[in-house]
């Protein structure tokens, strides 16, 4: 489609005011219902948190870091311990890995249910999808206080383990948890991924090919509903991935309903990494000491984060601060390729709300 | 290929552009080129190393030493290994080549680091602000070592 043809052109603001997750604004470019162009105006939610990071200890720096996303604010978290261990050499205790893994996949959970949530608004009139999702999820916010005290953002990663270990009584409640959640992954497949009124949304609408995914940089969901298996989790196996059983999940098609069977599927796989790293916990210690000040040196972490690859490269000079953070953010990418989609496939404005949430981007880690 | 073979194809292509090659750690490769190489070296890691699956850039401070390096992180799905590509740029006038025409998605990157670090992205199709807002003070970098948090 070449913008020349059209008749009229027409701008449209899509945000700033809360499109979904934050303040964000889309430019679309319209004739009619087709979408030229789909421009994303970032910075509306910059804080400057690289820079914030500089001026924050280790320790402290955790808490400005899980902000880049809440809703999934262990695996980011993580992303940011893991760097700096990758930095200073820092070996982790293996109770500790399987309690981060534990508390990264119930991350992972609430993060997919609130896509799903969120998705089923944008596609019109689900709004008991979105209840379904936000009553399922506070299950796994309490589990989540259970663990670390915090429903959202937890800051219990530190460089050397975790902060606590496994209250008592919190394998039964997970189990507990696990089993009917489980039941409820049915319900929403059968009322809600194989709806008739969800697959029309949904079905054939945005896609993305498997070359177009990796030439423009797409993560995470968005890169494997397009056929690419490309998982962190097995890529660079950290934390208790390495020991534990579970696929990564794979959609061909690369439309919107390919993205969310991706996240549908992980939350599956998810439930089977909690059952067995709880089930094979091993005893010992879950945190060592770590000095204040770290040597010199430089890491670099990838954590799969529900949104996709957080890629986080850090500069350590020798004081109790880093000297600086680099972060590479998955929304970020995935906004890049939204703004490139409609010189790929036909977007009309009524399926702008589907395609772009199908990439679940968080605007906050976006802007950083 | 491994690490080693993926240093020594680029260094016998490019032998006097390559300014310091080492494997950071397994599938971690980290590469400095010099800023003139910087455009033909992106190109041959995307043509013929497979590095086609770009995951971000950004720039370092290094006041003390008068420069800024810029880094671009690049993966290969074939080979399953990321690569560093770096270039150094004088503090006081940065200026590299873009690599948005390698990598579409370094367009988005390098504006950032054009706007934080005052680095000129040469041949760039839009120099703007992204991040920051529009009116934002001219000459000020953020994310430079003299830049301080103005609650600080």
């Amino acid at each position: 489609m070449v913008v020349s043809e059209a008749k009229e052109i027409m701008r449209i603001s899509w945000g700033p005011q809360h499109p979904m997750s934050g303040q964000f604004r889309f430019i679309l470019e319209t004739d009619g219902e087709n979408v030229y162009e789909i421009i994303p105006d970032f910075g509306f939610t910059h804080r400057g948190i690289e820079k914030i990071l500089e001026y924050r200890t280790f320790v402290q720096g955790i808490v400005p870091f899980e902000r880049l996303a809440m809703v999934d604010a262990a695996n980011v978290g993580l992303a940011y311990v893991r760097a700096i261990e990758d930095a200073a050499g820092i070996e982790v205790p293996k109770r500790a890995q399987y309690i981060r893994t534990i508390l990264c996949e119930i991350s992972r959970i609430n993060s997919h249910l609130y896509a799903i949530g969120l998705a089923a608004e944008a596609a019109g009139g689900y709004p008991a999808i979105f209840l379904w999702t936000t009553a399922d999820r506070e299950l796994f916010l309490d589990l989540a206080e259970m663990l670390t005290g915090a429903r959202w953002s937890y800051a219990f990663f530190i460089p050397g383990g975790v902060r606590a270990d496994i209250p008592e009584g919190f394998k039964e409640r997970a189990l507990k948890v696990l089993s009917y959640f489980e039941k409820r992954l049915i319900a929403y497949r059968d009322s809600w991924l194989e709806n008739e009124i969800w697959l029309t949304r949904s079905r054939g609408v945005g896609r993305l090919s498997a070359e177009d995914a990796i030439k423009l940089g797409a993560a995470g969901p968005s890169l494997r509903g397009s056929g690419v298996e490309l998982d962190m989790r097995k890529e660079e196996k950290y934390e208790a991935y390495e020991e534990l059983n579970f696929k990564v999940a794979v959609q061909k098609e690369g439309d919107c309903q390919a993205r969310f069977m991706v996240r549908f599927l992980e939350m599956i796989e998810s439930t089977k990494i909690i059952r067995q790293a709880l089930e094979n916990l091993p005893p010992g210690p879950f945190k060592k000491p770590v000095p204040p000040k770290l040597p010199k040196g430089e890491g670099f972490a990838r954590v799969e984060t529900a949104r996709g690859e957080m890629d986080v490269h850090v500069i350590l000079d020798g004081s109790d601060k880093p000297y600086r953070v680099k972060v590479c953010a998955p929304s970020f990418r995935n906004l890049y390729v939204i703004s490139k989609l409609p010189k790929l496939t036909k977007i009309l404005v009524a399926d702008v709300p589907v395609v772009i949430w199908s990439f679940d981007p968080w605007y906050l880690d976006a802007d950083r | 290929m491994s690490e080693e073979e993926v240093i020594k194809a680029i260094s016998e292509n490019f032998g006097e552009l390559v300014v310091e090659s080492k494997v950071l750690r397994p599938k971690k490769v980290s590469i400095t080129v010099k800023p003139e190489g910087l455009v033909s070296i992106a190109t041959f890691l995307r043509d013929s190393l497979g590095f086609d699956h770009p995951l971000g850039a950004g720039a370092i401070d290094y006041p003390a030493e008068n420069k800024i390096q810029m880094v671009y992180y690049i993966w290969s799905m074939n080979r399953r290994m990321l690569i560093m590509l770096r270039a150094d740029t004088p503090r006081d006038n940065p200026r590299l080549p873009t690599l948005s025409s390698v990598w579409d998605q370094m367009n988005l990157h390098e504006r950032e680091a054009w706007e934080m670090f005052g680095i000129v992205f040469e041949g760039h199709p839009r120099l703007e602000h992204l991040l920051l807002p529009e009116d934002w003070e001219e000459g000020v970098y953020p994310l430079r070592k003299d830049y301080k948090l103005p609650e600080r």
